[in-house]
């Protein structure tokens, strides 16, 4: 018992770090939490994993039937989304499960009251962990849209219409896609903040990103046109991974106007649930 | 040193705190003591900050916790044991909570060792048994060498070696003069440990002493005696100043205010013969029980005849 007082940090009280040390500490430890646990890797590894498969997949399959293909589906084939589209469709399933769970872990294992008992500056651990999550998405997520572009352009270089980042727009859909899976996990960050429930958060996010815009299809097709371009899970997926936006549909916003919509979806839901997370017991 | 005054929680229409204030003080051992559902979790939530008081106020070293800028050097809290990610190692779990408080990493392989983990640090805790849990929540609370700390039931469930190890740090901990704050439902817990007792019972405050005065006050001695002829001897006692129980058992009594010398004396003075005679401690254990009574949510059914909370007593 010796080692009690031998081991001493610091004596008394310790030091009084302002706002910033506070923030630094939050940071470094949800970056500690989030790597330290096995669901991080298998969701990151099977969101690189599923994208890059789809790429492969897709463009081989054109590739391989490009000669068969009608002079008017040449002309209207999107290099640059084949290969980005399953990023963004796939992606957005398996981020939202690492988004609800950044949060919602700590509620069914208790850890959360520990994590506040040490951090009782509840803004500033909500904030650390929505930003450490949000890196960590984008790192995984940008990199995994240029390896699913880089993959599926080396498959379609057979048919000679292959992309390059240099074109219109290209870049720009291969960033918007990774941004669109990153926001995707904030949305559902949110979600499980307000639910605090890992199954009530995931189901709340697919709810809103495929069971609505699936809903809205049942509407008479004006309607339809009306309420899809604010259902950023819909269409919009479409025109966020083309080169040639425009000519998804004239329904939609533009690309970064859908970025803004679902924007202020994520801001909302992200403010309610740091809302209810500083004013409820935990 | 915590203070809190008029605290109040209620949760829908449950008033889990009712109107608690109380001091505990630096350097000594306090023993949180209620039966299971008198509020102690609560007030320890409340204390840490985790719960908001429906009304009053809790502070630790003059500030409420939430405003404490370095909390793990003030204070050390042990809550549930699998308060923990069961997927995280020992070791990233204390790591990823010390970095919060700027404790370096060398303190939480210290820590480690203290707590006995050392060889699993870098296993998986959802493989931990209850001991090894308590172990590592009692780490997390020793990593940044607060003057308080705050075990909640940190025996519950724990085998006779658990039950030594925590009894043996908890009096460590307070021998070096820190503040020491521990919840029990169990009064023998409390008999070897604690030097001042805060009393919950139903969310209210029912003592508030000294280990000894509360000893002093509550049991007292008694003397159980036999005879062939209890009424006279009842009567005798009474007549020399003491107060008799009936025990339930056909010719014994229970007697308080006297020693066994003067219930044996008063009876051979009255001519009252004696078959047994012995000082019978009220042990803490029942005194708590006697205290908290009517302040237990649910009680078990007594088996019929035997009700009195003095029978079956033997010295």
């Amino acid at each position: 018992m010796a080692a009690l007082t031998a081991g001493r940090a610091r004596p008394g009280t310790g030091p009084t770090p302002g706002l910033r040390t506070a923030l630094v500490g939050a940071l470094r430890s949800e970056v500690t939490k989030i790597r330290s646990v096995r669901s991080t890797y298998w969701t990151l590894i099977l969101l690189v994993l599923a994208s890059v498969a789809w790429s492969i997949a897709n463009c081989a399959g054109e590739a391989y039937r490009w000669s068969q293909l009608a002079a008017q589906d040449k002309a209207g084939f999107d290099p640059a989304q084949a290969s980005i589209l399953g990023l963004a469709s796939l992606g957005q399933l398996i981020i939202v499960v690492l988004g609800a769970l950044t949060i919602t872990s700590e509620y069914s294992t208790g850890m959360m009251r520990t994590s506040l008992t040490v951090m009782p500056r509840r803004g500033v651990l909500y904030g650390a962990k929505a930003a450490v999550f949000a890196a960590v998405s984008l790192v995984i997520a940008v990199p995994a849209s240029f390896i699913c572009f880089f993959v599926g352009q080396r498959l379609l270089a057979s048919t000679h219409v292959a992309a390059t980042l240099s074109q219109p727009d290209v870049l720009r859909a291969v960033l918007a896609s990774a941004l669109y899976v990153a926001m995707c996990g904030l949305f559902a960050f949110g979600l499980g903040a307000i639910l605090r429930s890992t199954a009530g958060a995931i189901t709340a996010a697919y709810g809103f990103l495929f069971l609505l815009p699936q809903l809205a299809k049942a509407l008479p097709s004006t309607w339809y046109a009306d309420v899809v371009r604010w259902l950023p899970g819909g269409d919009v997926i479409a025109e966020i991974t083309s080169t040639a936006p425009g000519q998804i549909g004239t329904h939609l916003f533009s690309v970064w106007g859908e970025f803004a919509v679902f924007g202020v979806y994520t801001v909302a839901v992200l403010a309610v649930g740091a809302v209810l997370f500083l004013r409820r017991d935990a | 040193m915590i203070e809190a005054s008029g605290l109040i929680k209620r949760y829908g229409s449950t008033l889990a705190v009712d109107d608690l204030s109380f001091v505990i003080r630096p350097g000594l051992v306090t023993g949180f003591l209620g039966p299971n559902g008198a509020g102690k979790t609560t007030t320890i939530r409340l204390i840490l900050g985790l719960d908001y008081p429906t009304a009053g106020t809790v502070t630790v070293n003059g500030k409420p916790y939430q405003q404490l800028t370095s909390p793990m050097h003030e204070v050390g809290a042990l809550l549930e044991a699998k308060a923990v990610h069961g997927g995280r190692s020992a070791y990233n779990h204390l790591l990823c909570l010390a970095q919060t408080n700027d404790i370096p990493k060398r303190r939480v392989a210290e820590v480690l060792g203290i707590v006995g983990l050392g060889d699993v640090a870098r296993k998986r805790s959802k493989g931990f048994s209850l001991g090894m849990s308590q172990r590592l929540g009692i780490a997390v609370a020793l990593l940044g060498d607060p003057q308080i700390l705050m075990f909640d039931e940190p025996v519950n469930g724990l085998d006779p070696e658990g039950i030594l190890w925590i009894r043996t740090l908890m009096r460590s901990l307070a021998a070096e003069g820190r503040t020491v704050l521990v919840s029990s439902h169990l009064m023998s817990e409390m008999e070897n440990t604690a030097d001042h007792l805060l009393v919950v019972g139903r969310g209210r405050l029912i003592a508030d002493c000294g280990m000894a005065e509360f000893i002093a006050r509550s049991s007292g001695r008694a003397v159980l005696v036999r005879s062939p002829q209890p009424d006279a001897l009842a009567r005798a006692v009474t007549d020399a100043g003491a107060s008799v129980a009936n025990t339930g058992e056909p010719g014994q009594l229970l007697v308080r205010g006297l020693g066994e010398q003067q219930v044996g004396d008063t009876a051979f003075a009255a001519g009252i013969p004696v078959h047994h005679l012995a000082a019978s401690r009220v042990s803490l254990e029942q005194a708590f029980m006697e205290l908290t009574a009517d302040s237990v949510d649910y009680h078990a059914a007594v088996p019929a005849g035997r009700s009195s909370a003095h029978n079956g007593m033997e010295a």
